[in-house]
């Protein structure tokens, strides 16, 4: 009978409180559940990146813009330490001259301000001493208005007539030849655009409001505007709003299209197509962005 | 059985709280190929200072403002017052306060907190 009673059957085993094997397999299962909920369907919501982690067209304009930056205030430490936070996989300075390259070889050269931008990049990379594809590709600023010298020859007034006869000179005077310097400049405008500004008001909503200035910021009745957009044109005259002042005139702008203002003959057309895209007031409501550009004489 | 069950069943929220805690936090998804409206607030903020220096350097607002247009704000104009005023508030650089008090003026928002760090005047706004 003892030695039943010794006897380890299973059923006079302890029990344990938990199931060793089930508890593995549940944590097992429990934590690659998890992880594929963290990381597939329900990921940590994006916000915070860093600029290494943009995409390539977002990083690009990253790049210009430090480029632009660099060209404002010369600081290369600081354009440095802004492209080293791209982490680029070579050289910080040679990541600008590749994605100059990239740039140049797209639309984005075709615009005034992406040459610019693409100019600052080379000016950048081109005084640290590399280069890049952009180099062939985009021409050079253009250079200073040519110069033509032009020789006149004046003739050497004569010396009053004296009562003494002047001995015959041996040597005869020279005619004296001046260089005159004639620039060959480009036809000048009157007129140039000095500023353009941008507001965002439902009452006045997708407006082009030009404003023409004399040379003293007064303005000026009676100046043709042309606007032109893709599939026409319209030319306006300022000083008919005489409540808004002499020199003013307004156009309004079809949402989605993009528009050139100039001063027919008198001006150059704005550098920048201004386009009328949506804009939010201050009072949350929609409307389509405006536009003032000033013309002044110059 | 019942027992192997509930040691399943502690074990699978065991492991699921350990899971969500390695998968959110100890070990998150690094998203890259992100857009610039993600990018944390220092580097939005450096980013109009830079399109802001552009602005001032080669004078196309346009440009200028299709730059700040990847950031993905509504409203272009009162984000770069948002900015402006902030880091006027935060007492941060002050040429940085400048560039952007030139660009928020351009686009029409020269507010009164502004007019000590003013250095162009932009022509005949309002007139």
């Amino acid at each position: 009978m003892a030695g039943y009673d010794s006897r380890r059957s299973k059923y006079r085993r302890p029990r344990r409180q938990v199931s060793w094997i089930g508890l593995l397999i549940g944590l097992a299962l429990g934590i690659g559940g998890g992880l594929f909920y963290a990381w597939t369907v329900d990921t940590r919501v994006e916000f915070d990146t860093d600029p290494w982690q943009l995409k390539a067209a977002d990083r690009a304009q990253y790049v210009a813009a430090i480029a632009l930056s660099f060209s404002y205030d010369g600081n290369l430490n600081r354009a440095i330490q802004r492209l080293i936070e791209l982490r680029p996989q070579n050289d910080p300075i040679q990541q600008v001259a590749d994605v100059a390259c990239d740039l140049a070889t797209t639309g984005y050269a075709s615009t005034s301000s992406g040459l610019r931008a693409i100019r600052s990049m080379m000016l950048f990379y081109q005084l640290q001493g590399r280069t890049g594809c952009a180099d062939n590709l985009i021409a050079a600023p253009e250079a200073a208005t040519p110069v033509v010298v032009i020789d006149v020859p004046t003739p050497t007034p004569l010396p009053p007539a004296s009562k003494t006869p002047t001995p015959e000179s041996a040597t005869r005077a020279t005619p004296t030849t001046p260089r005159v310097v004639i620039p060959t400049a480009l036809p000048q405008s009157e007129y140039e655009v000095v500023g353009i500004n941008t507001f965002c008001d439902d009452q006045n909503s997708g407006v082009i409001e030009v404003f023409v200035q004399d040379f003293s910021g007064e303005g000026v009745p009676g100046e043709a505007v042309r606007v032109r957009w893709d599939e026409g044109e319209d030319t306006f005259f300022t000083g008919l709003k005489p409540e808004r002042g002499p020199g003013y005139a307004d156009f309004q702008m079809e949402a989605g299209t993009a528009y050139i203002v100039e001063m027919p003959g008198r001006s150059d057309p704005t550098a920048q197509p201004l386009a009328a895209t949506p804009c939010t007031t201050d009072g949350g409501e929609d409307a389509i962005i405006s536009y003032r550009v000033f013309f002044r004489q110059v | 059985m019942l027992r192997f069950l509930v040691s399943l069943l502690i074990g699978l929220a065991v492991g699921v709280v350990v899971g969500l805690y390695l998968g959110w936090v100890q070990f998150p998804v690094e998203f890259v190929d992100s857009p610039a409206s993600s990018l944390a607030e220092r580097y939005k903020d450096d980013y109009i200072v830079m399109v802001a220096s552009g602005y001032l350097k080669d004078g196309d607002l346009g440009g200028a403002v299709e730059r700040l247009r990847i950031l993905g704000v509504p409203n272009i104009p009162a984000y770069v017052q948002e900015v402006t005023e902030r880091y006027i508030s935060n007492s941060q650089n002050a040429d940085d306060i400048s560039v952007l008090v030139a660009l928020s003026e351009s686009l029409g928002r020269l507010t009164p907190i502004m007019l000590p760090y003013r250095k162009i005047a932009a022509p005949g706004v309002g007139s």
